[in-house]
């Protein structure tokens, strides 16, 4: 397969302390990848690294191909990028801050205008970043990392700061990033909802560790469902379905079945029918991709 | 490399400051216009001028206005993440270092032949007849403006190291002030970067070298410290954590 982004033994150290240690992040053509972990799990640092802002203490990095260590400028062209807070000149307009840049990538004029278009700023592109609110800027970063169409398109928390209804733009337009453009986009956050919106690949790192990475569908196959029963003792029933063999859980307020498909689901209810409980309720429950999240992080922070 | 420089300028032309250039060649010509100078028989009348006037601008403003420059190229740089922003484009740390250090010497080149025209106007309004002495200003407008370049590649480094405007500024102060009393220390005024560009300005000495002062202490001092400023400030920057 071919990776736009390649990492081996990727480690950086400050001190004593790791903040990535040995992360092997692999990003195909093409596809969104959302880099998920908690804050301070080394995102940002490893974003860092990939665009040779930092050196790794040891390991390498690679996109397209090429090794980041000689090849930095070649790599540089063609990948645009957001690094945590935008960044921007404050005594410059929204066209000047981008003037400034393509000066230095020599493209188009009129992609200036053509982006300030895609992130809707055009119509205070005159004035003052200054003034801008924190999801004005975000979209100028945003603007300013397509300026040259790069093939790579890094962002760091792009949605920071944004209000609902720009949170929603920017999603539509980084899903249409790759079909339309033939973009890989590697987006970092710390929420995965956001992730789970839009990315095809996902990554989750918790104190600098890759601790999973797959495609998002591997990921929501650990929701699987769960159904609880509650009836008018709980504690009788449970013991009742274990007597016989039927497996299950006792919960605070209900009983949880581990049935892996409908029959069995149908089986152990008329079973607790013909014991003479009352069956309240049954309901499914997913477990969502946030409390995986949440216990994938946990794990890793207890050992 | 030029769309670097080209870059930069554009940043700072827009920053509003380039006004600064104009500030001491304008002090230079109202010292000049303010103090008659005392004729003396045999000796050119421009000379007179010329003391006067390369007494405050070479110790006190040039050193100042090229530190003030040197803090602003920088200052949009550390504000909002600029260093980043700039770096995460396909430019070397190398080329982003010598575009502003470039881009420094030539306005401050502008700025000593500003100068250059302030000591015509003065000459002009006072009506001095002598001829115009042009080789000894040529040597002094040049060879300040050669002596201010280890001046500023250590005033960039020092504005690349401190993220805060104030500290590069408050340093500039501290070390220009001292600068009338070290010179006239034989033993340790060539040797003081803010001290050099008045040693270089100051007519007299030898009028058969180049510049005023001879060639091997210029080549040792100013080539020397220039070289240390430079490098340092050079390596600093490859090395320092955006």
């Amino acid at each position: 397969m071919e990776y736009i982004v390649e990492t081996k033994h990727l480690t950086k150290s400050f001190g004593k302390e790791k903040a990535v240690s040995n992360l092997e992040m692999k990003i195909p053509k093409g596809e969104i990848y959302g880099f998920l972990g908690p804050n301070g799990a080394g995102k940002t640092t490893t974003i860092r690294m990939l665009l040779g802002l930092m050196r790794p203490t040891s390991g390498s990095v690679q996109l397209f191909g090429k090794d980041m260590k000689n090849n930095r400028i070649e790599i540089l062209k063609n990948v645009g990028s957001l690094v945590e807070n935008p960044s921007y000149y404050p005594h410059l307009t929204a066209k000047e801050n981008l003037e400034a840049s393509r000066k230095i990538l020599n493209v188009p004029k009129k992609r200036i205008d053509e982006v300030l278009q895609q992130v809707r700023l055009h119509g205070v592109a005159n004035k003052k970043v200054k003034g801008y609110s924190l999801g004005m800027k975000q979209r100028l970063g945003i603007a300013a990392a397509m300026l040259h169409q790069p093939e790579l398109l890094i962002l760091d928390e792009p949605t920071n700061g944004l209000d609902p209804s720009g949170i929603i733009e920017m999603r539509q337009l980084i899903q249409s990033l790759p079909k339309e453009y033939g973009m890989t986009v590697l987006i970092s956050s710390h929420l995965l909802s956001e992730i789970d919106q839009m990315a095809t690949r996902v990554g989750v790192v918790s104190k600098g560790k890759m601790i999973f990475q797959d495609s998002i569908e591997t990921m929501r196959k650990f929701a699987q469902a769960s159904i609880q029963v509650k009836v008018n003792d709980n504690e009788a029933a449970w013991r009742s379905l274990l007597a016989n063999g039927q497996k299950a859980d006792l919960g605070e307020e209900s009983v949880t079945l581990q049935a892996e498909d409908d029959e069995q689901v149908a089986a152990s209810i008329r079973y607790l029918v013909q014991q003479g409980f009352s069956i309240y309720r049954v309901q499914e429950e997913k477990r969502s991709l946030e409390n995986i999240f949440l216990e994938m992080t946990k794990e890793e922070q207890a050992g | 490399m030029f769309s670097v420089i080209n870059s930069e300028w554009y940043k700072l032309r827009k920053s509003k400051v380039l006004f600064l250039l104009l500030i001491a060649p304008l002090i230079g010509l109202f010292i000049g216009i303010a103090n008659s100078s005392i004729e003396i028989e045999g000796i050119n009348a421009w000379h007179g001028k010329l003391v006067m006037m390369n007494f405050t601008y070479a110790i006190l403003f040039l050193p100042l206005i090229s530190g003030v420059l040197a803090s602003v190229i920088c200052r949009y740089e550390h504000q909002e993440g600029g260093w980043k922003q700039l770096l995460a484009l396909p430019v070397t740390r190398g080329k982003v270092f010598l575009s502003k250090y470039l881009l420094l010497i030539l306005l401050m080149l502008v700025m000593q032949l500003m100068y250059l025209v302030s000591i015509y106007l003065v000459g002009m309004i006072e009506g001095i007849t002598d001829p115009f002495p042009m080789d000894i200003v040529w040597k002094s407008i040049f060879g300040g403006w050669v002596a201010t370049l280890p001046l500023i590649a250590l005033q960039l480094w020092v504005s690349i190291a401190f993220k805060s405007f104030a500290a590069p500024f408050a340093i500039n102060v501290i070390f220009t002030l001292p600068t009338i009393l070290v010179i006239n220390s034989e033993r340790f005024g060539p040797y003081y970067p803010w001290g050099q560009p008045f040693l270089m300005m100051n007519i007299g000495g030898s009028t058969e070298d180049v510049f005023f002062v001879p060639w091997d202490q210029i080549l040792m001092v100013v080539g020397g410290s220039f070289l240390l400023f430079f490098i340092g400030g050079y390596l600093y920057f490859l090395k320092k954590a955006i």
